[in-house]
């Protein structure tokens, strides 16, 4: 069989960004194989989510409600065993983010498949499929095949995929999978979930970052990043040493022992461009630098530079934006 | 209680990664190498777990070629009791997963720690695998962990998006750490000294049941690239608020991103 199973994340029956990034590629998987795509929408709300994933090409959606909340490793891995059990895919795909890293290695060791991570390419050819994902911190680049008969798990990166809507919605005819808690599944359990104060999108979800460098000088400083953030939608984020300085929070590092982002617009402000930085957002499709040093690295990656005063540049940059954002 | 903490040999982070002549490997011979960062949180949390109840034991182990021993050196002069290298050319987090799990189906521990992620291969897969193979409860990229009171188990923080995880995990468990969990240990000289005298166990995969299927790569690798180079754009040099009205008019108009 070569359908493909997306593991759909969403929260109450919202889904998320990700799983239409997902349904677009596992459309084009399927194409390419001759497979259906199936979608799996676990935890509470699941149900309400079936309409908008048929609407990006889902036959079948898979649901299960009961003793999947709270979240328990070992619950969803079973959870999405079952759903492969029915949906017999040749290929799972997550969102690289938070629960992929919990979970695909296990459902793909459960399963008797592989795992290929954070891949930034996938494509299936002559029953073969090929996939790209970085190494290293992003500083090489494999591409690999897959031909086994067994499952491959792979999670895609996040915005690294366009989101494509069929003329004609899948069939999306959903299943609800019985997959009642066992008490062993509940050896390591979620019994808080905090949620971050604050009303700025995720860093690793954003479509655009703010970033601001040791240059701001103090955390008070740091305002004129959240000043344009906000102007901008945009997520805040820092650079290691920034970080390290006390001027932001370790949540805000980008960078290689912080946060990698992959945004559609990042904005450095005062960050000179070190490789450990850049491993976290180079893949960025748009990049605005902003430092007064016109040899900063950073320079050799942007698509835009401005070589100026942080402190005139950045207030300006908001103003403008919140004038021309507004009409 | 019986600790495992499971160690990784990587290119150093500041470490020239290239690709070889033919494409289709990386030319790493003589790179400079360190302990992957994440398994050093591991291994110092289980160093505080030891302290905290006397009479724990804690076992390094590390799988690859020689090179790895270093591993086991660095654990036993912070301490390790005893260091396991499973001795093969190369093996893919599966492949070692599935030999760790071989090394420890016989006396399997109360508790293994691993890093969250090893910083060559990026996966996020030796882990999970390994709680798989065992039967083992387990938990990812904590930040902070606290023994329950009875000592069956933990309390793990885990940072996710928007928010944070309170996680409840009863042992046996694989727990992986994140950075924040602590601060890693030097070693002391008299620890060095003392590693001096610490051999390690040596063991083949074959010696551990492990067939050389279970060990074939997971996924078939083609090519090695560097990664995607990006040319330098548009500096925008005038005062700042013409240079502010300039981008804006650019990301808007030519980049089409706001």
């Amino acid at each position: 069989m070569s359908n493909i199973l997306v593991i759909a994340e969403h929260a109450n029956g919202a889904v998320k960004k990700t799983a239409f990034e997902l349904l677009t590629v596992a459309r084009a998987l399927a194409a390419q194989s001759g497979g259906e795509v199936h979608a799996a929408a676990f935890g509470p709300g699941g149900g309400g989510a079936a309409a908008e994933l048929a609407a990006y090409g889902a036959q079948r959606v898979f649901m299960a409600e009961a003793g999947l909340d709270p979240y328990a490793s070992l619950s969803w891995t079973r959870a999405i065993a079952a759903a492969a059990g029915e949906s017999k895919p040749a290929i799972i795909l997550f969102s690289a983010g938070s629960l992929a890293r919990d979970i695909a290695g296990r459902v793909a060791t459960r399963l008797d498949g592989a795992l290929a991570s954070d891949c930034v390419a996938i494509a299936s050819s002559g029953g073969k499929i090929e996939l790209t994902r970085p190494v290293y911190a992003g500083r090489a680049r494999v591409s690999a095949g897959f031909a086994g008969g067994a499952v491959l798990v792979a999670t895609l990166r996040p915005n690294a995929f366009s989101i494509d809507k069929p003329a004609a919605p899948g069939t999306g005819a959903v299943s609800a999978l019985n997959v009642a808690a066992v008490p062993e599944d509940l050896r390591a359990v979620v019994v808080e979930v905090a949620k971050a104060q604050s009303t700025r999108p995720d860093l690793t979800e954003a479509a655009i970052v703010v970033s601001g460098g040791r240059s701001l000088g103090s955390a008070e400083k740091f305002k004129l990043i959240y000043d344009l953030a906000d102007a901008l939608g945009a997520a805040p984020g820092a650079s290691r040493a920034a970080v390290d300085a006390g001027y932001a929070p370790y949540s805000m590092q980008v960078g290689q022992t912080g946060k990698t982002v992959n945004p559609a617009l990042y904005i450095a402000c005062g960050i000179s461009g070190a490789i450990q930085h850049l491993a976290g957002m180079r893949t960025s499709k748009y990049i605005v630098a902003i430092n007064k040093d016109a040899n900063a690295p950073i320079f050799k990656m942007a698509d835009y530079g401005i070589v100026g005063d942080l402190f005139e540049v950045l207030p300006a940059l908001t103003d403008e934006f919140r004038r021309v954002l507004k009409s | 209680m019986k600790i495992a903490v499971c160690l990784k040999l990587v290119p150093a982070t500041t470490a020239e990664i290239r690709v070889a002549a033919d494409g289709a490997s990386l030319a790493l011979a003589g790179v400079e190498t360190i302990i992957s960062p994440y398994d050093e949180y591991a291994l110092e949390a289980a160093l505080k777990l030891r302290e905290a109840n006397p009479g724990s034991t804690i076992q390094a182990i590390t799988a690859g070629n020689d090179d790895a021993l270093k591993c086991l050196q660095h654990a036993f002069s912070v301490g390790a009791d005893s260091g396991l290298h499973i001795k093969s050319a190369s093996l893919d987090a599966r492949a070692a997963a599935k030999a760790v799990a071989a090394a420890l189906a016989t006396d399997k521990p109360d508790l293994v720690l691993c890093g969250r992620q090893a910083i060559d291969d990026d996966q996020w897969l030796f882990p999970g695998a390994l709680a798989e193979a065992l039967d083992f409860a387990h938990v990812t990229a904590v930040s902070a962990l606290a023994q329950s009171a009875d000592k069956s188990g933990f309390q793990c923080r885990r940072r996710i998006e928007g928010g944070e995880l309170v996680i409840d995990a009863k042992l046996p468990a694989v727990i992986t750490c994140d950075k924040g969990l602590n601060e890693p240990r030097a070693p002391t000289l008299k620890g060095r000294l003392d590693a001096k005298k610490k051999q390690p166990v040596v063991k083949t995969p074959a010696d551990l049941g492990v067939s050389d299927a279970d060990l074939a790569p997971a996924l078939d690798v083609t090519k090695y690239a560097p990664p995607p180079q990006k040319t330098p754009g548009k500096i925008i040099s005038s005062p700042a608020k013409e240079a502010a009205a300039e981008l804006v008019r650019l990301l808007r108009d030519e980049a089409k991103v706001v």
